[in-house]
């Protein structure tokens, strides 16, 4: 009778046992998991979208001067110093979160006068890391021949 | 029996093990094709092409603009080799270089015969006039292998006098002239104010006149209608000149005056 006491006491303690050591063999798996993803999250860092975005800032850059000047306007503007007119039509033509600079060359370099044409603060263009500029060249207006290279600098805010 | 036990729970730690290394491996694969961007040279030299295509268009346009207005024939090849030159100077480094060809001899434009010398042609003093200018332009961008990339532009305007009527109604006494102006496409212009155009009758240019633009079903299209007051005979002739935004010009005439009292 004793003897099937202290078998008893004996089994009980084993199965106690056996279900601690499930129970830290559970945790462990989850830490291991739970660190995996962990490390995964701390790790994701944002990607470097900088060439995408200058890209993408160039293309629309491209498309809004090319729209102006399908209408006939960009050549007035310029050539006849509506240098307002010009910004606005910019402003109203980019996205509101792309602030923009425009400066006006003749075909050696030399930039021609004219008021600053600019949308956003300059400390955000010093900031930015993803500075975009786009070249455009128009040739002249009406039946003069007299090249002006329009460089625009964009960058998003 | 206690080994057996201490296997078990092994398993478990290195299946965990497996499926962490699982799900960091899957995790970093799917991370770098979402976040993949390759950025292609090429894309930047699209933009350039295109400005230099769109340019080549517009210079075609002021070659013809000068033409039309001073009937120097040479200009739009004084243009292009200008052109050339500018161009490389606009895009340094680039190894951009242009080429071109002004079309000669009789070719058809938007269902019209006409004869261009230089690139340019213009057929003036008819009822259905015409200015034009056609060049195929080459560009070469050698530092991204570019070469021999072609296209066709032209700059085109035509007016028609489609009717010229002087009305003659009690002591009202006045021509209306009915006119259709259209560019390459073709296209109608309907951006035309009175300041764009000229009129004379029987060569003499009157005091005033009037420009009304509307939809005309009759002719099925969009008609300027010019009015001049205070015509008192039939006019023997009636010349427009037409100087578009472009400042492209083109002059059309005719005899063919009717005569209404309706």
């Amino acid at each position: 009778m004793e003897d099937l006491m202290t078998k008893a006491k004996q089994t009980r303690n084993q199965r106690s046992s056996k279900g601690q050591m499930r129970v830290i063999e559970a945790v462990m798996a989850s830490l291991i998991v739970v660190s995996a993803v962990a490390f995964l999250y701390a790790s994701a860092a944002t990607p470097s979208s900088q060439p995408q975005e200058t890209s993408e800032l160039e293309k629309i850059g491209h498309n809004v001067l090319h729209d102006i000047d399908e209408q006939g306007l960009l050549a007035r503007f310029v050539y006849r110093s509506e240098w307002a007119n010009l910004t606005s039509a910019l402003v109203v033509s980019l996205p509101t979160n792309v602030y923009f600079n425009l400066t006006v060359y003749d075909v050696n370099g030399n930039p021609i006068g004219h008021p600053l044409m600019q949308y956003g603060n300059q400390q955000i263009f010093d900031s930015s890391k993803a500075v975009a500029s786009v070249s455009y060249i128009v040739p002249g207006y009406q039946n003069n021949y007299s090249p002006r290279v329009l460089v625009l600098k964009l960058v998003r805010g | 029996m206690r080994a057996a036990r201490g296997k078990k729970g092994q398993f478990i730690i290195i299946a965990a093990l497996m499926l962490s290394i699982m799900i960091l491996a899957v995790s970093t694969v799917i991370y770098g094709t979402v976040t993949y961007y390759r950025q292609e040279r090429w894309e930047e030299y699209v933009t350039i092409v295109d400005s230099i295509k769109t340019a080549s268009s517009n210079l075609l346009q002021i070659g013809l603009a000068n033409y039309s207005q001073t009937s120097n024939p040479y200009v739009l090849r004084d243009y292009f080799n200008q052109w050339m030159r500018d161009v490389r100077k606009a895009y340094p480094g680039l190894g951009v270089d242009l080429s071109y060809s002004l079309a000669s001899g009789i070719r058809s434009a938007y269902g019209v015969n006409l004869n261009y010398s230089l690139g340019l042609a213009r057929t003036w003093n008819q009822q259905v006039s015409f200015s034009a200018s056609d060049a195929t332009v080459s560009i070469d961008v050698a530092s991204m292998g570019l070469t021999g990339y072609n296209f066709s532009s032209h700059a085109f305007l035509k007016m028609n006098i489609r009717d010229a009527v002087w009305y003659s109604k009690e002591s009202k006494r006045y021509v209306l002239i009915y006119i259709s102006v259209e560019k390459e496409g073709p296209e109608a212009v309907v951006t035309l104010q009175k300041s764009n155009f000229g009129v004379k009758l029987s060569g003499v240019t009157p005091p005033a006149f009037s420009v009304k633009r509307y939809y005309s079903r009759t002719y099925s299209g969009f008609i300027y209608e010019i009015q001049v007051n205070s015509i008192d005979a039939l006019p023997s002739s009636a010349e427009i000149t037409l100087q578009d935004t472009r400042g492209i010009k083109t002059v059309s005439y005719t005899t063919n005056i009717q005569q209404s009292s309706d």
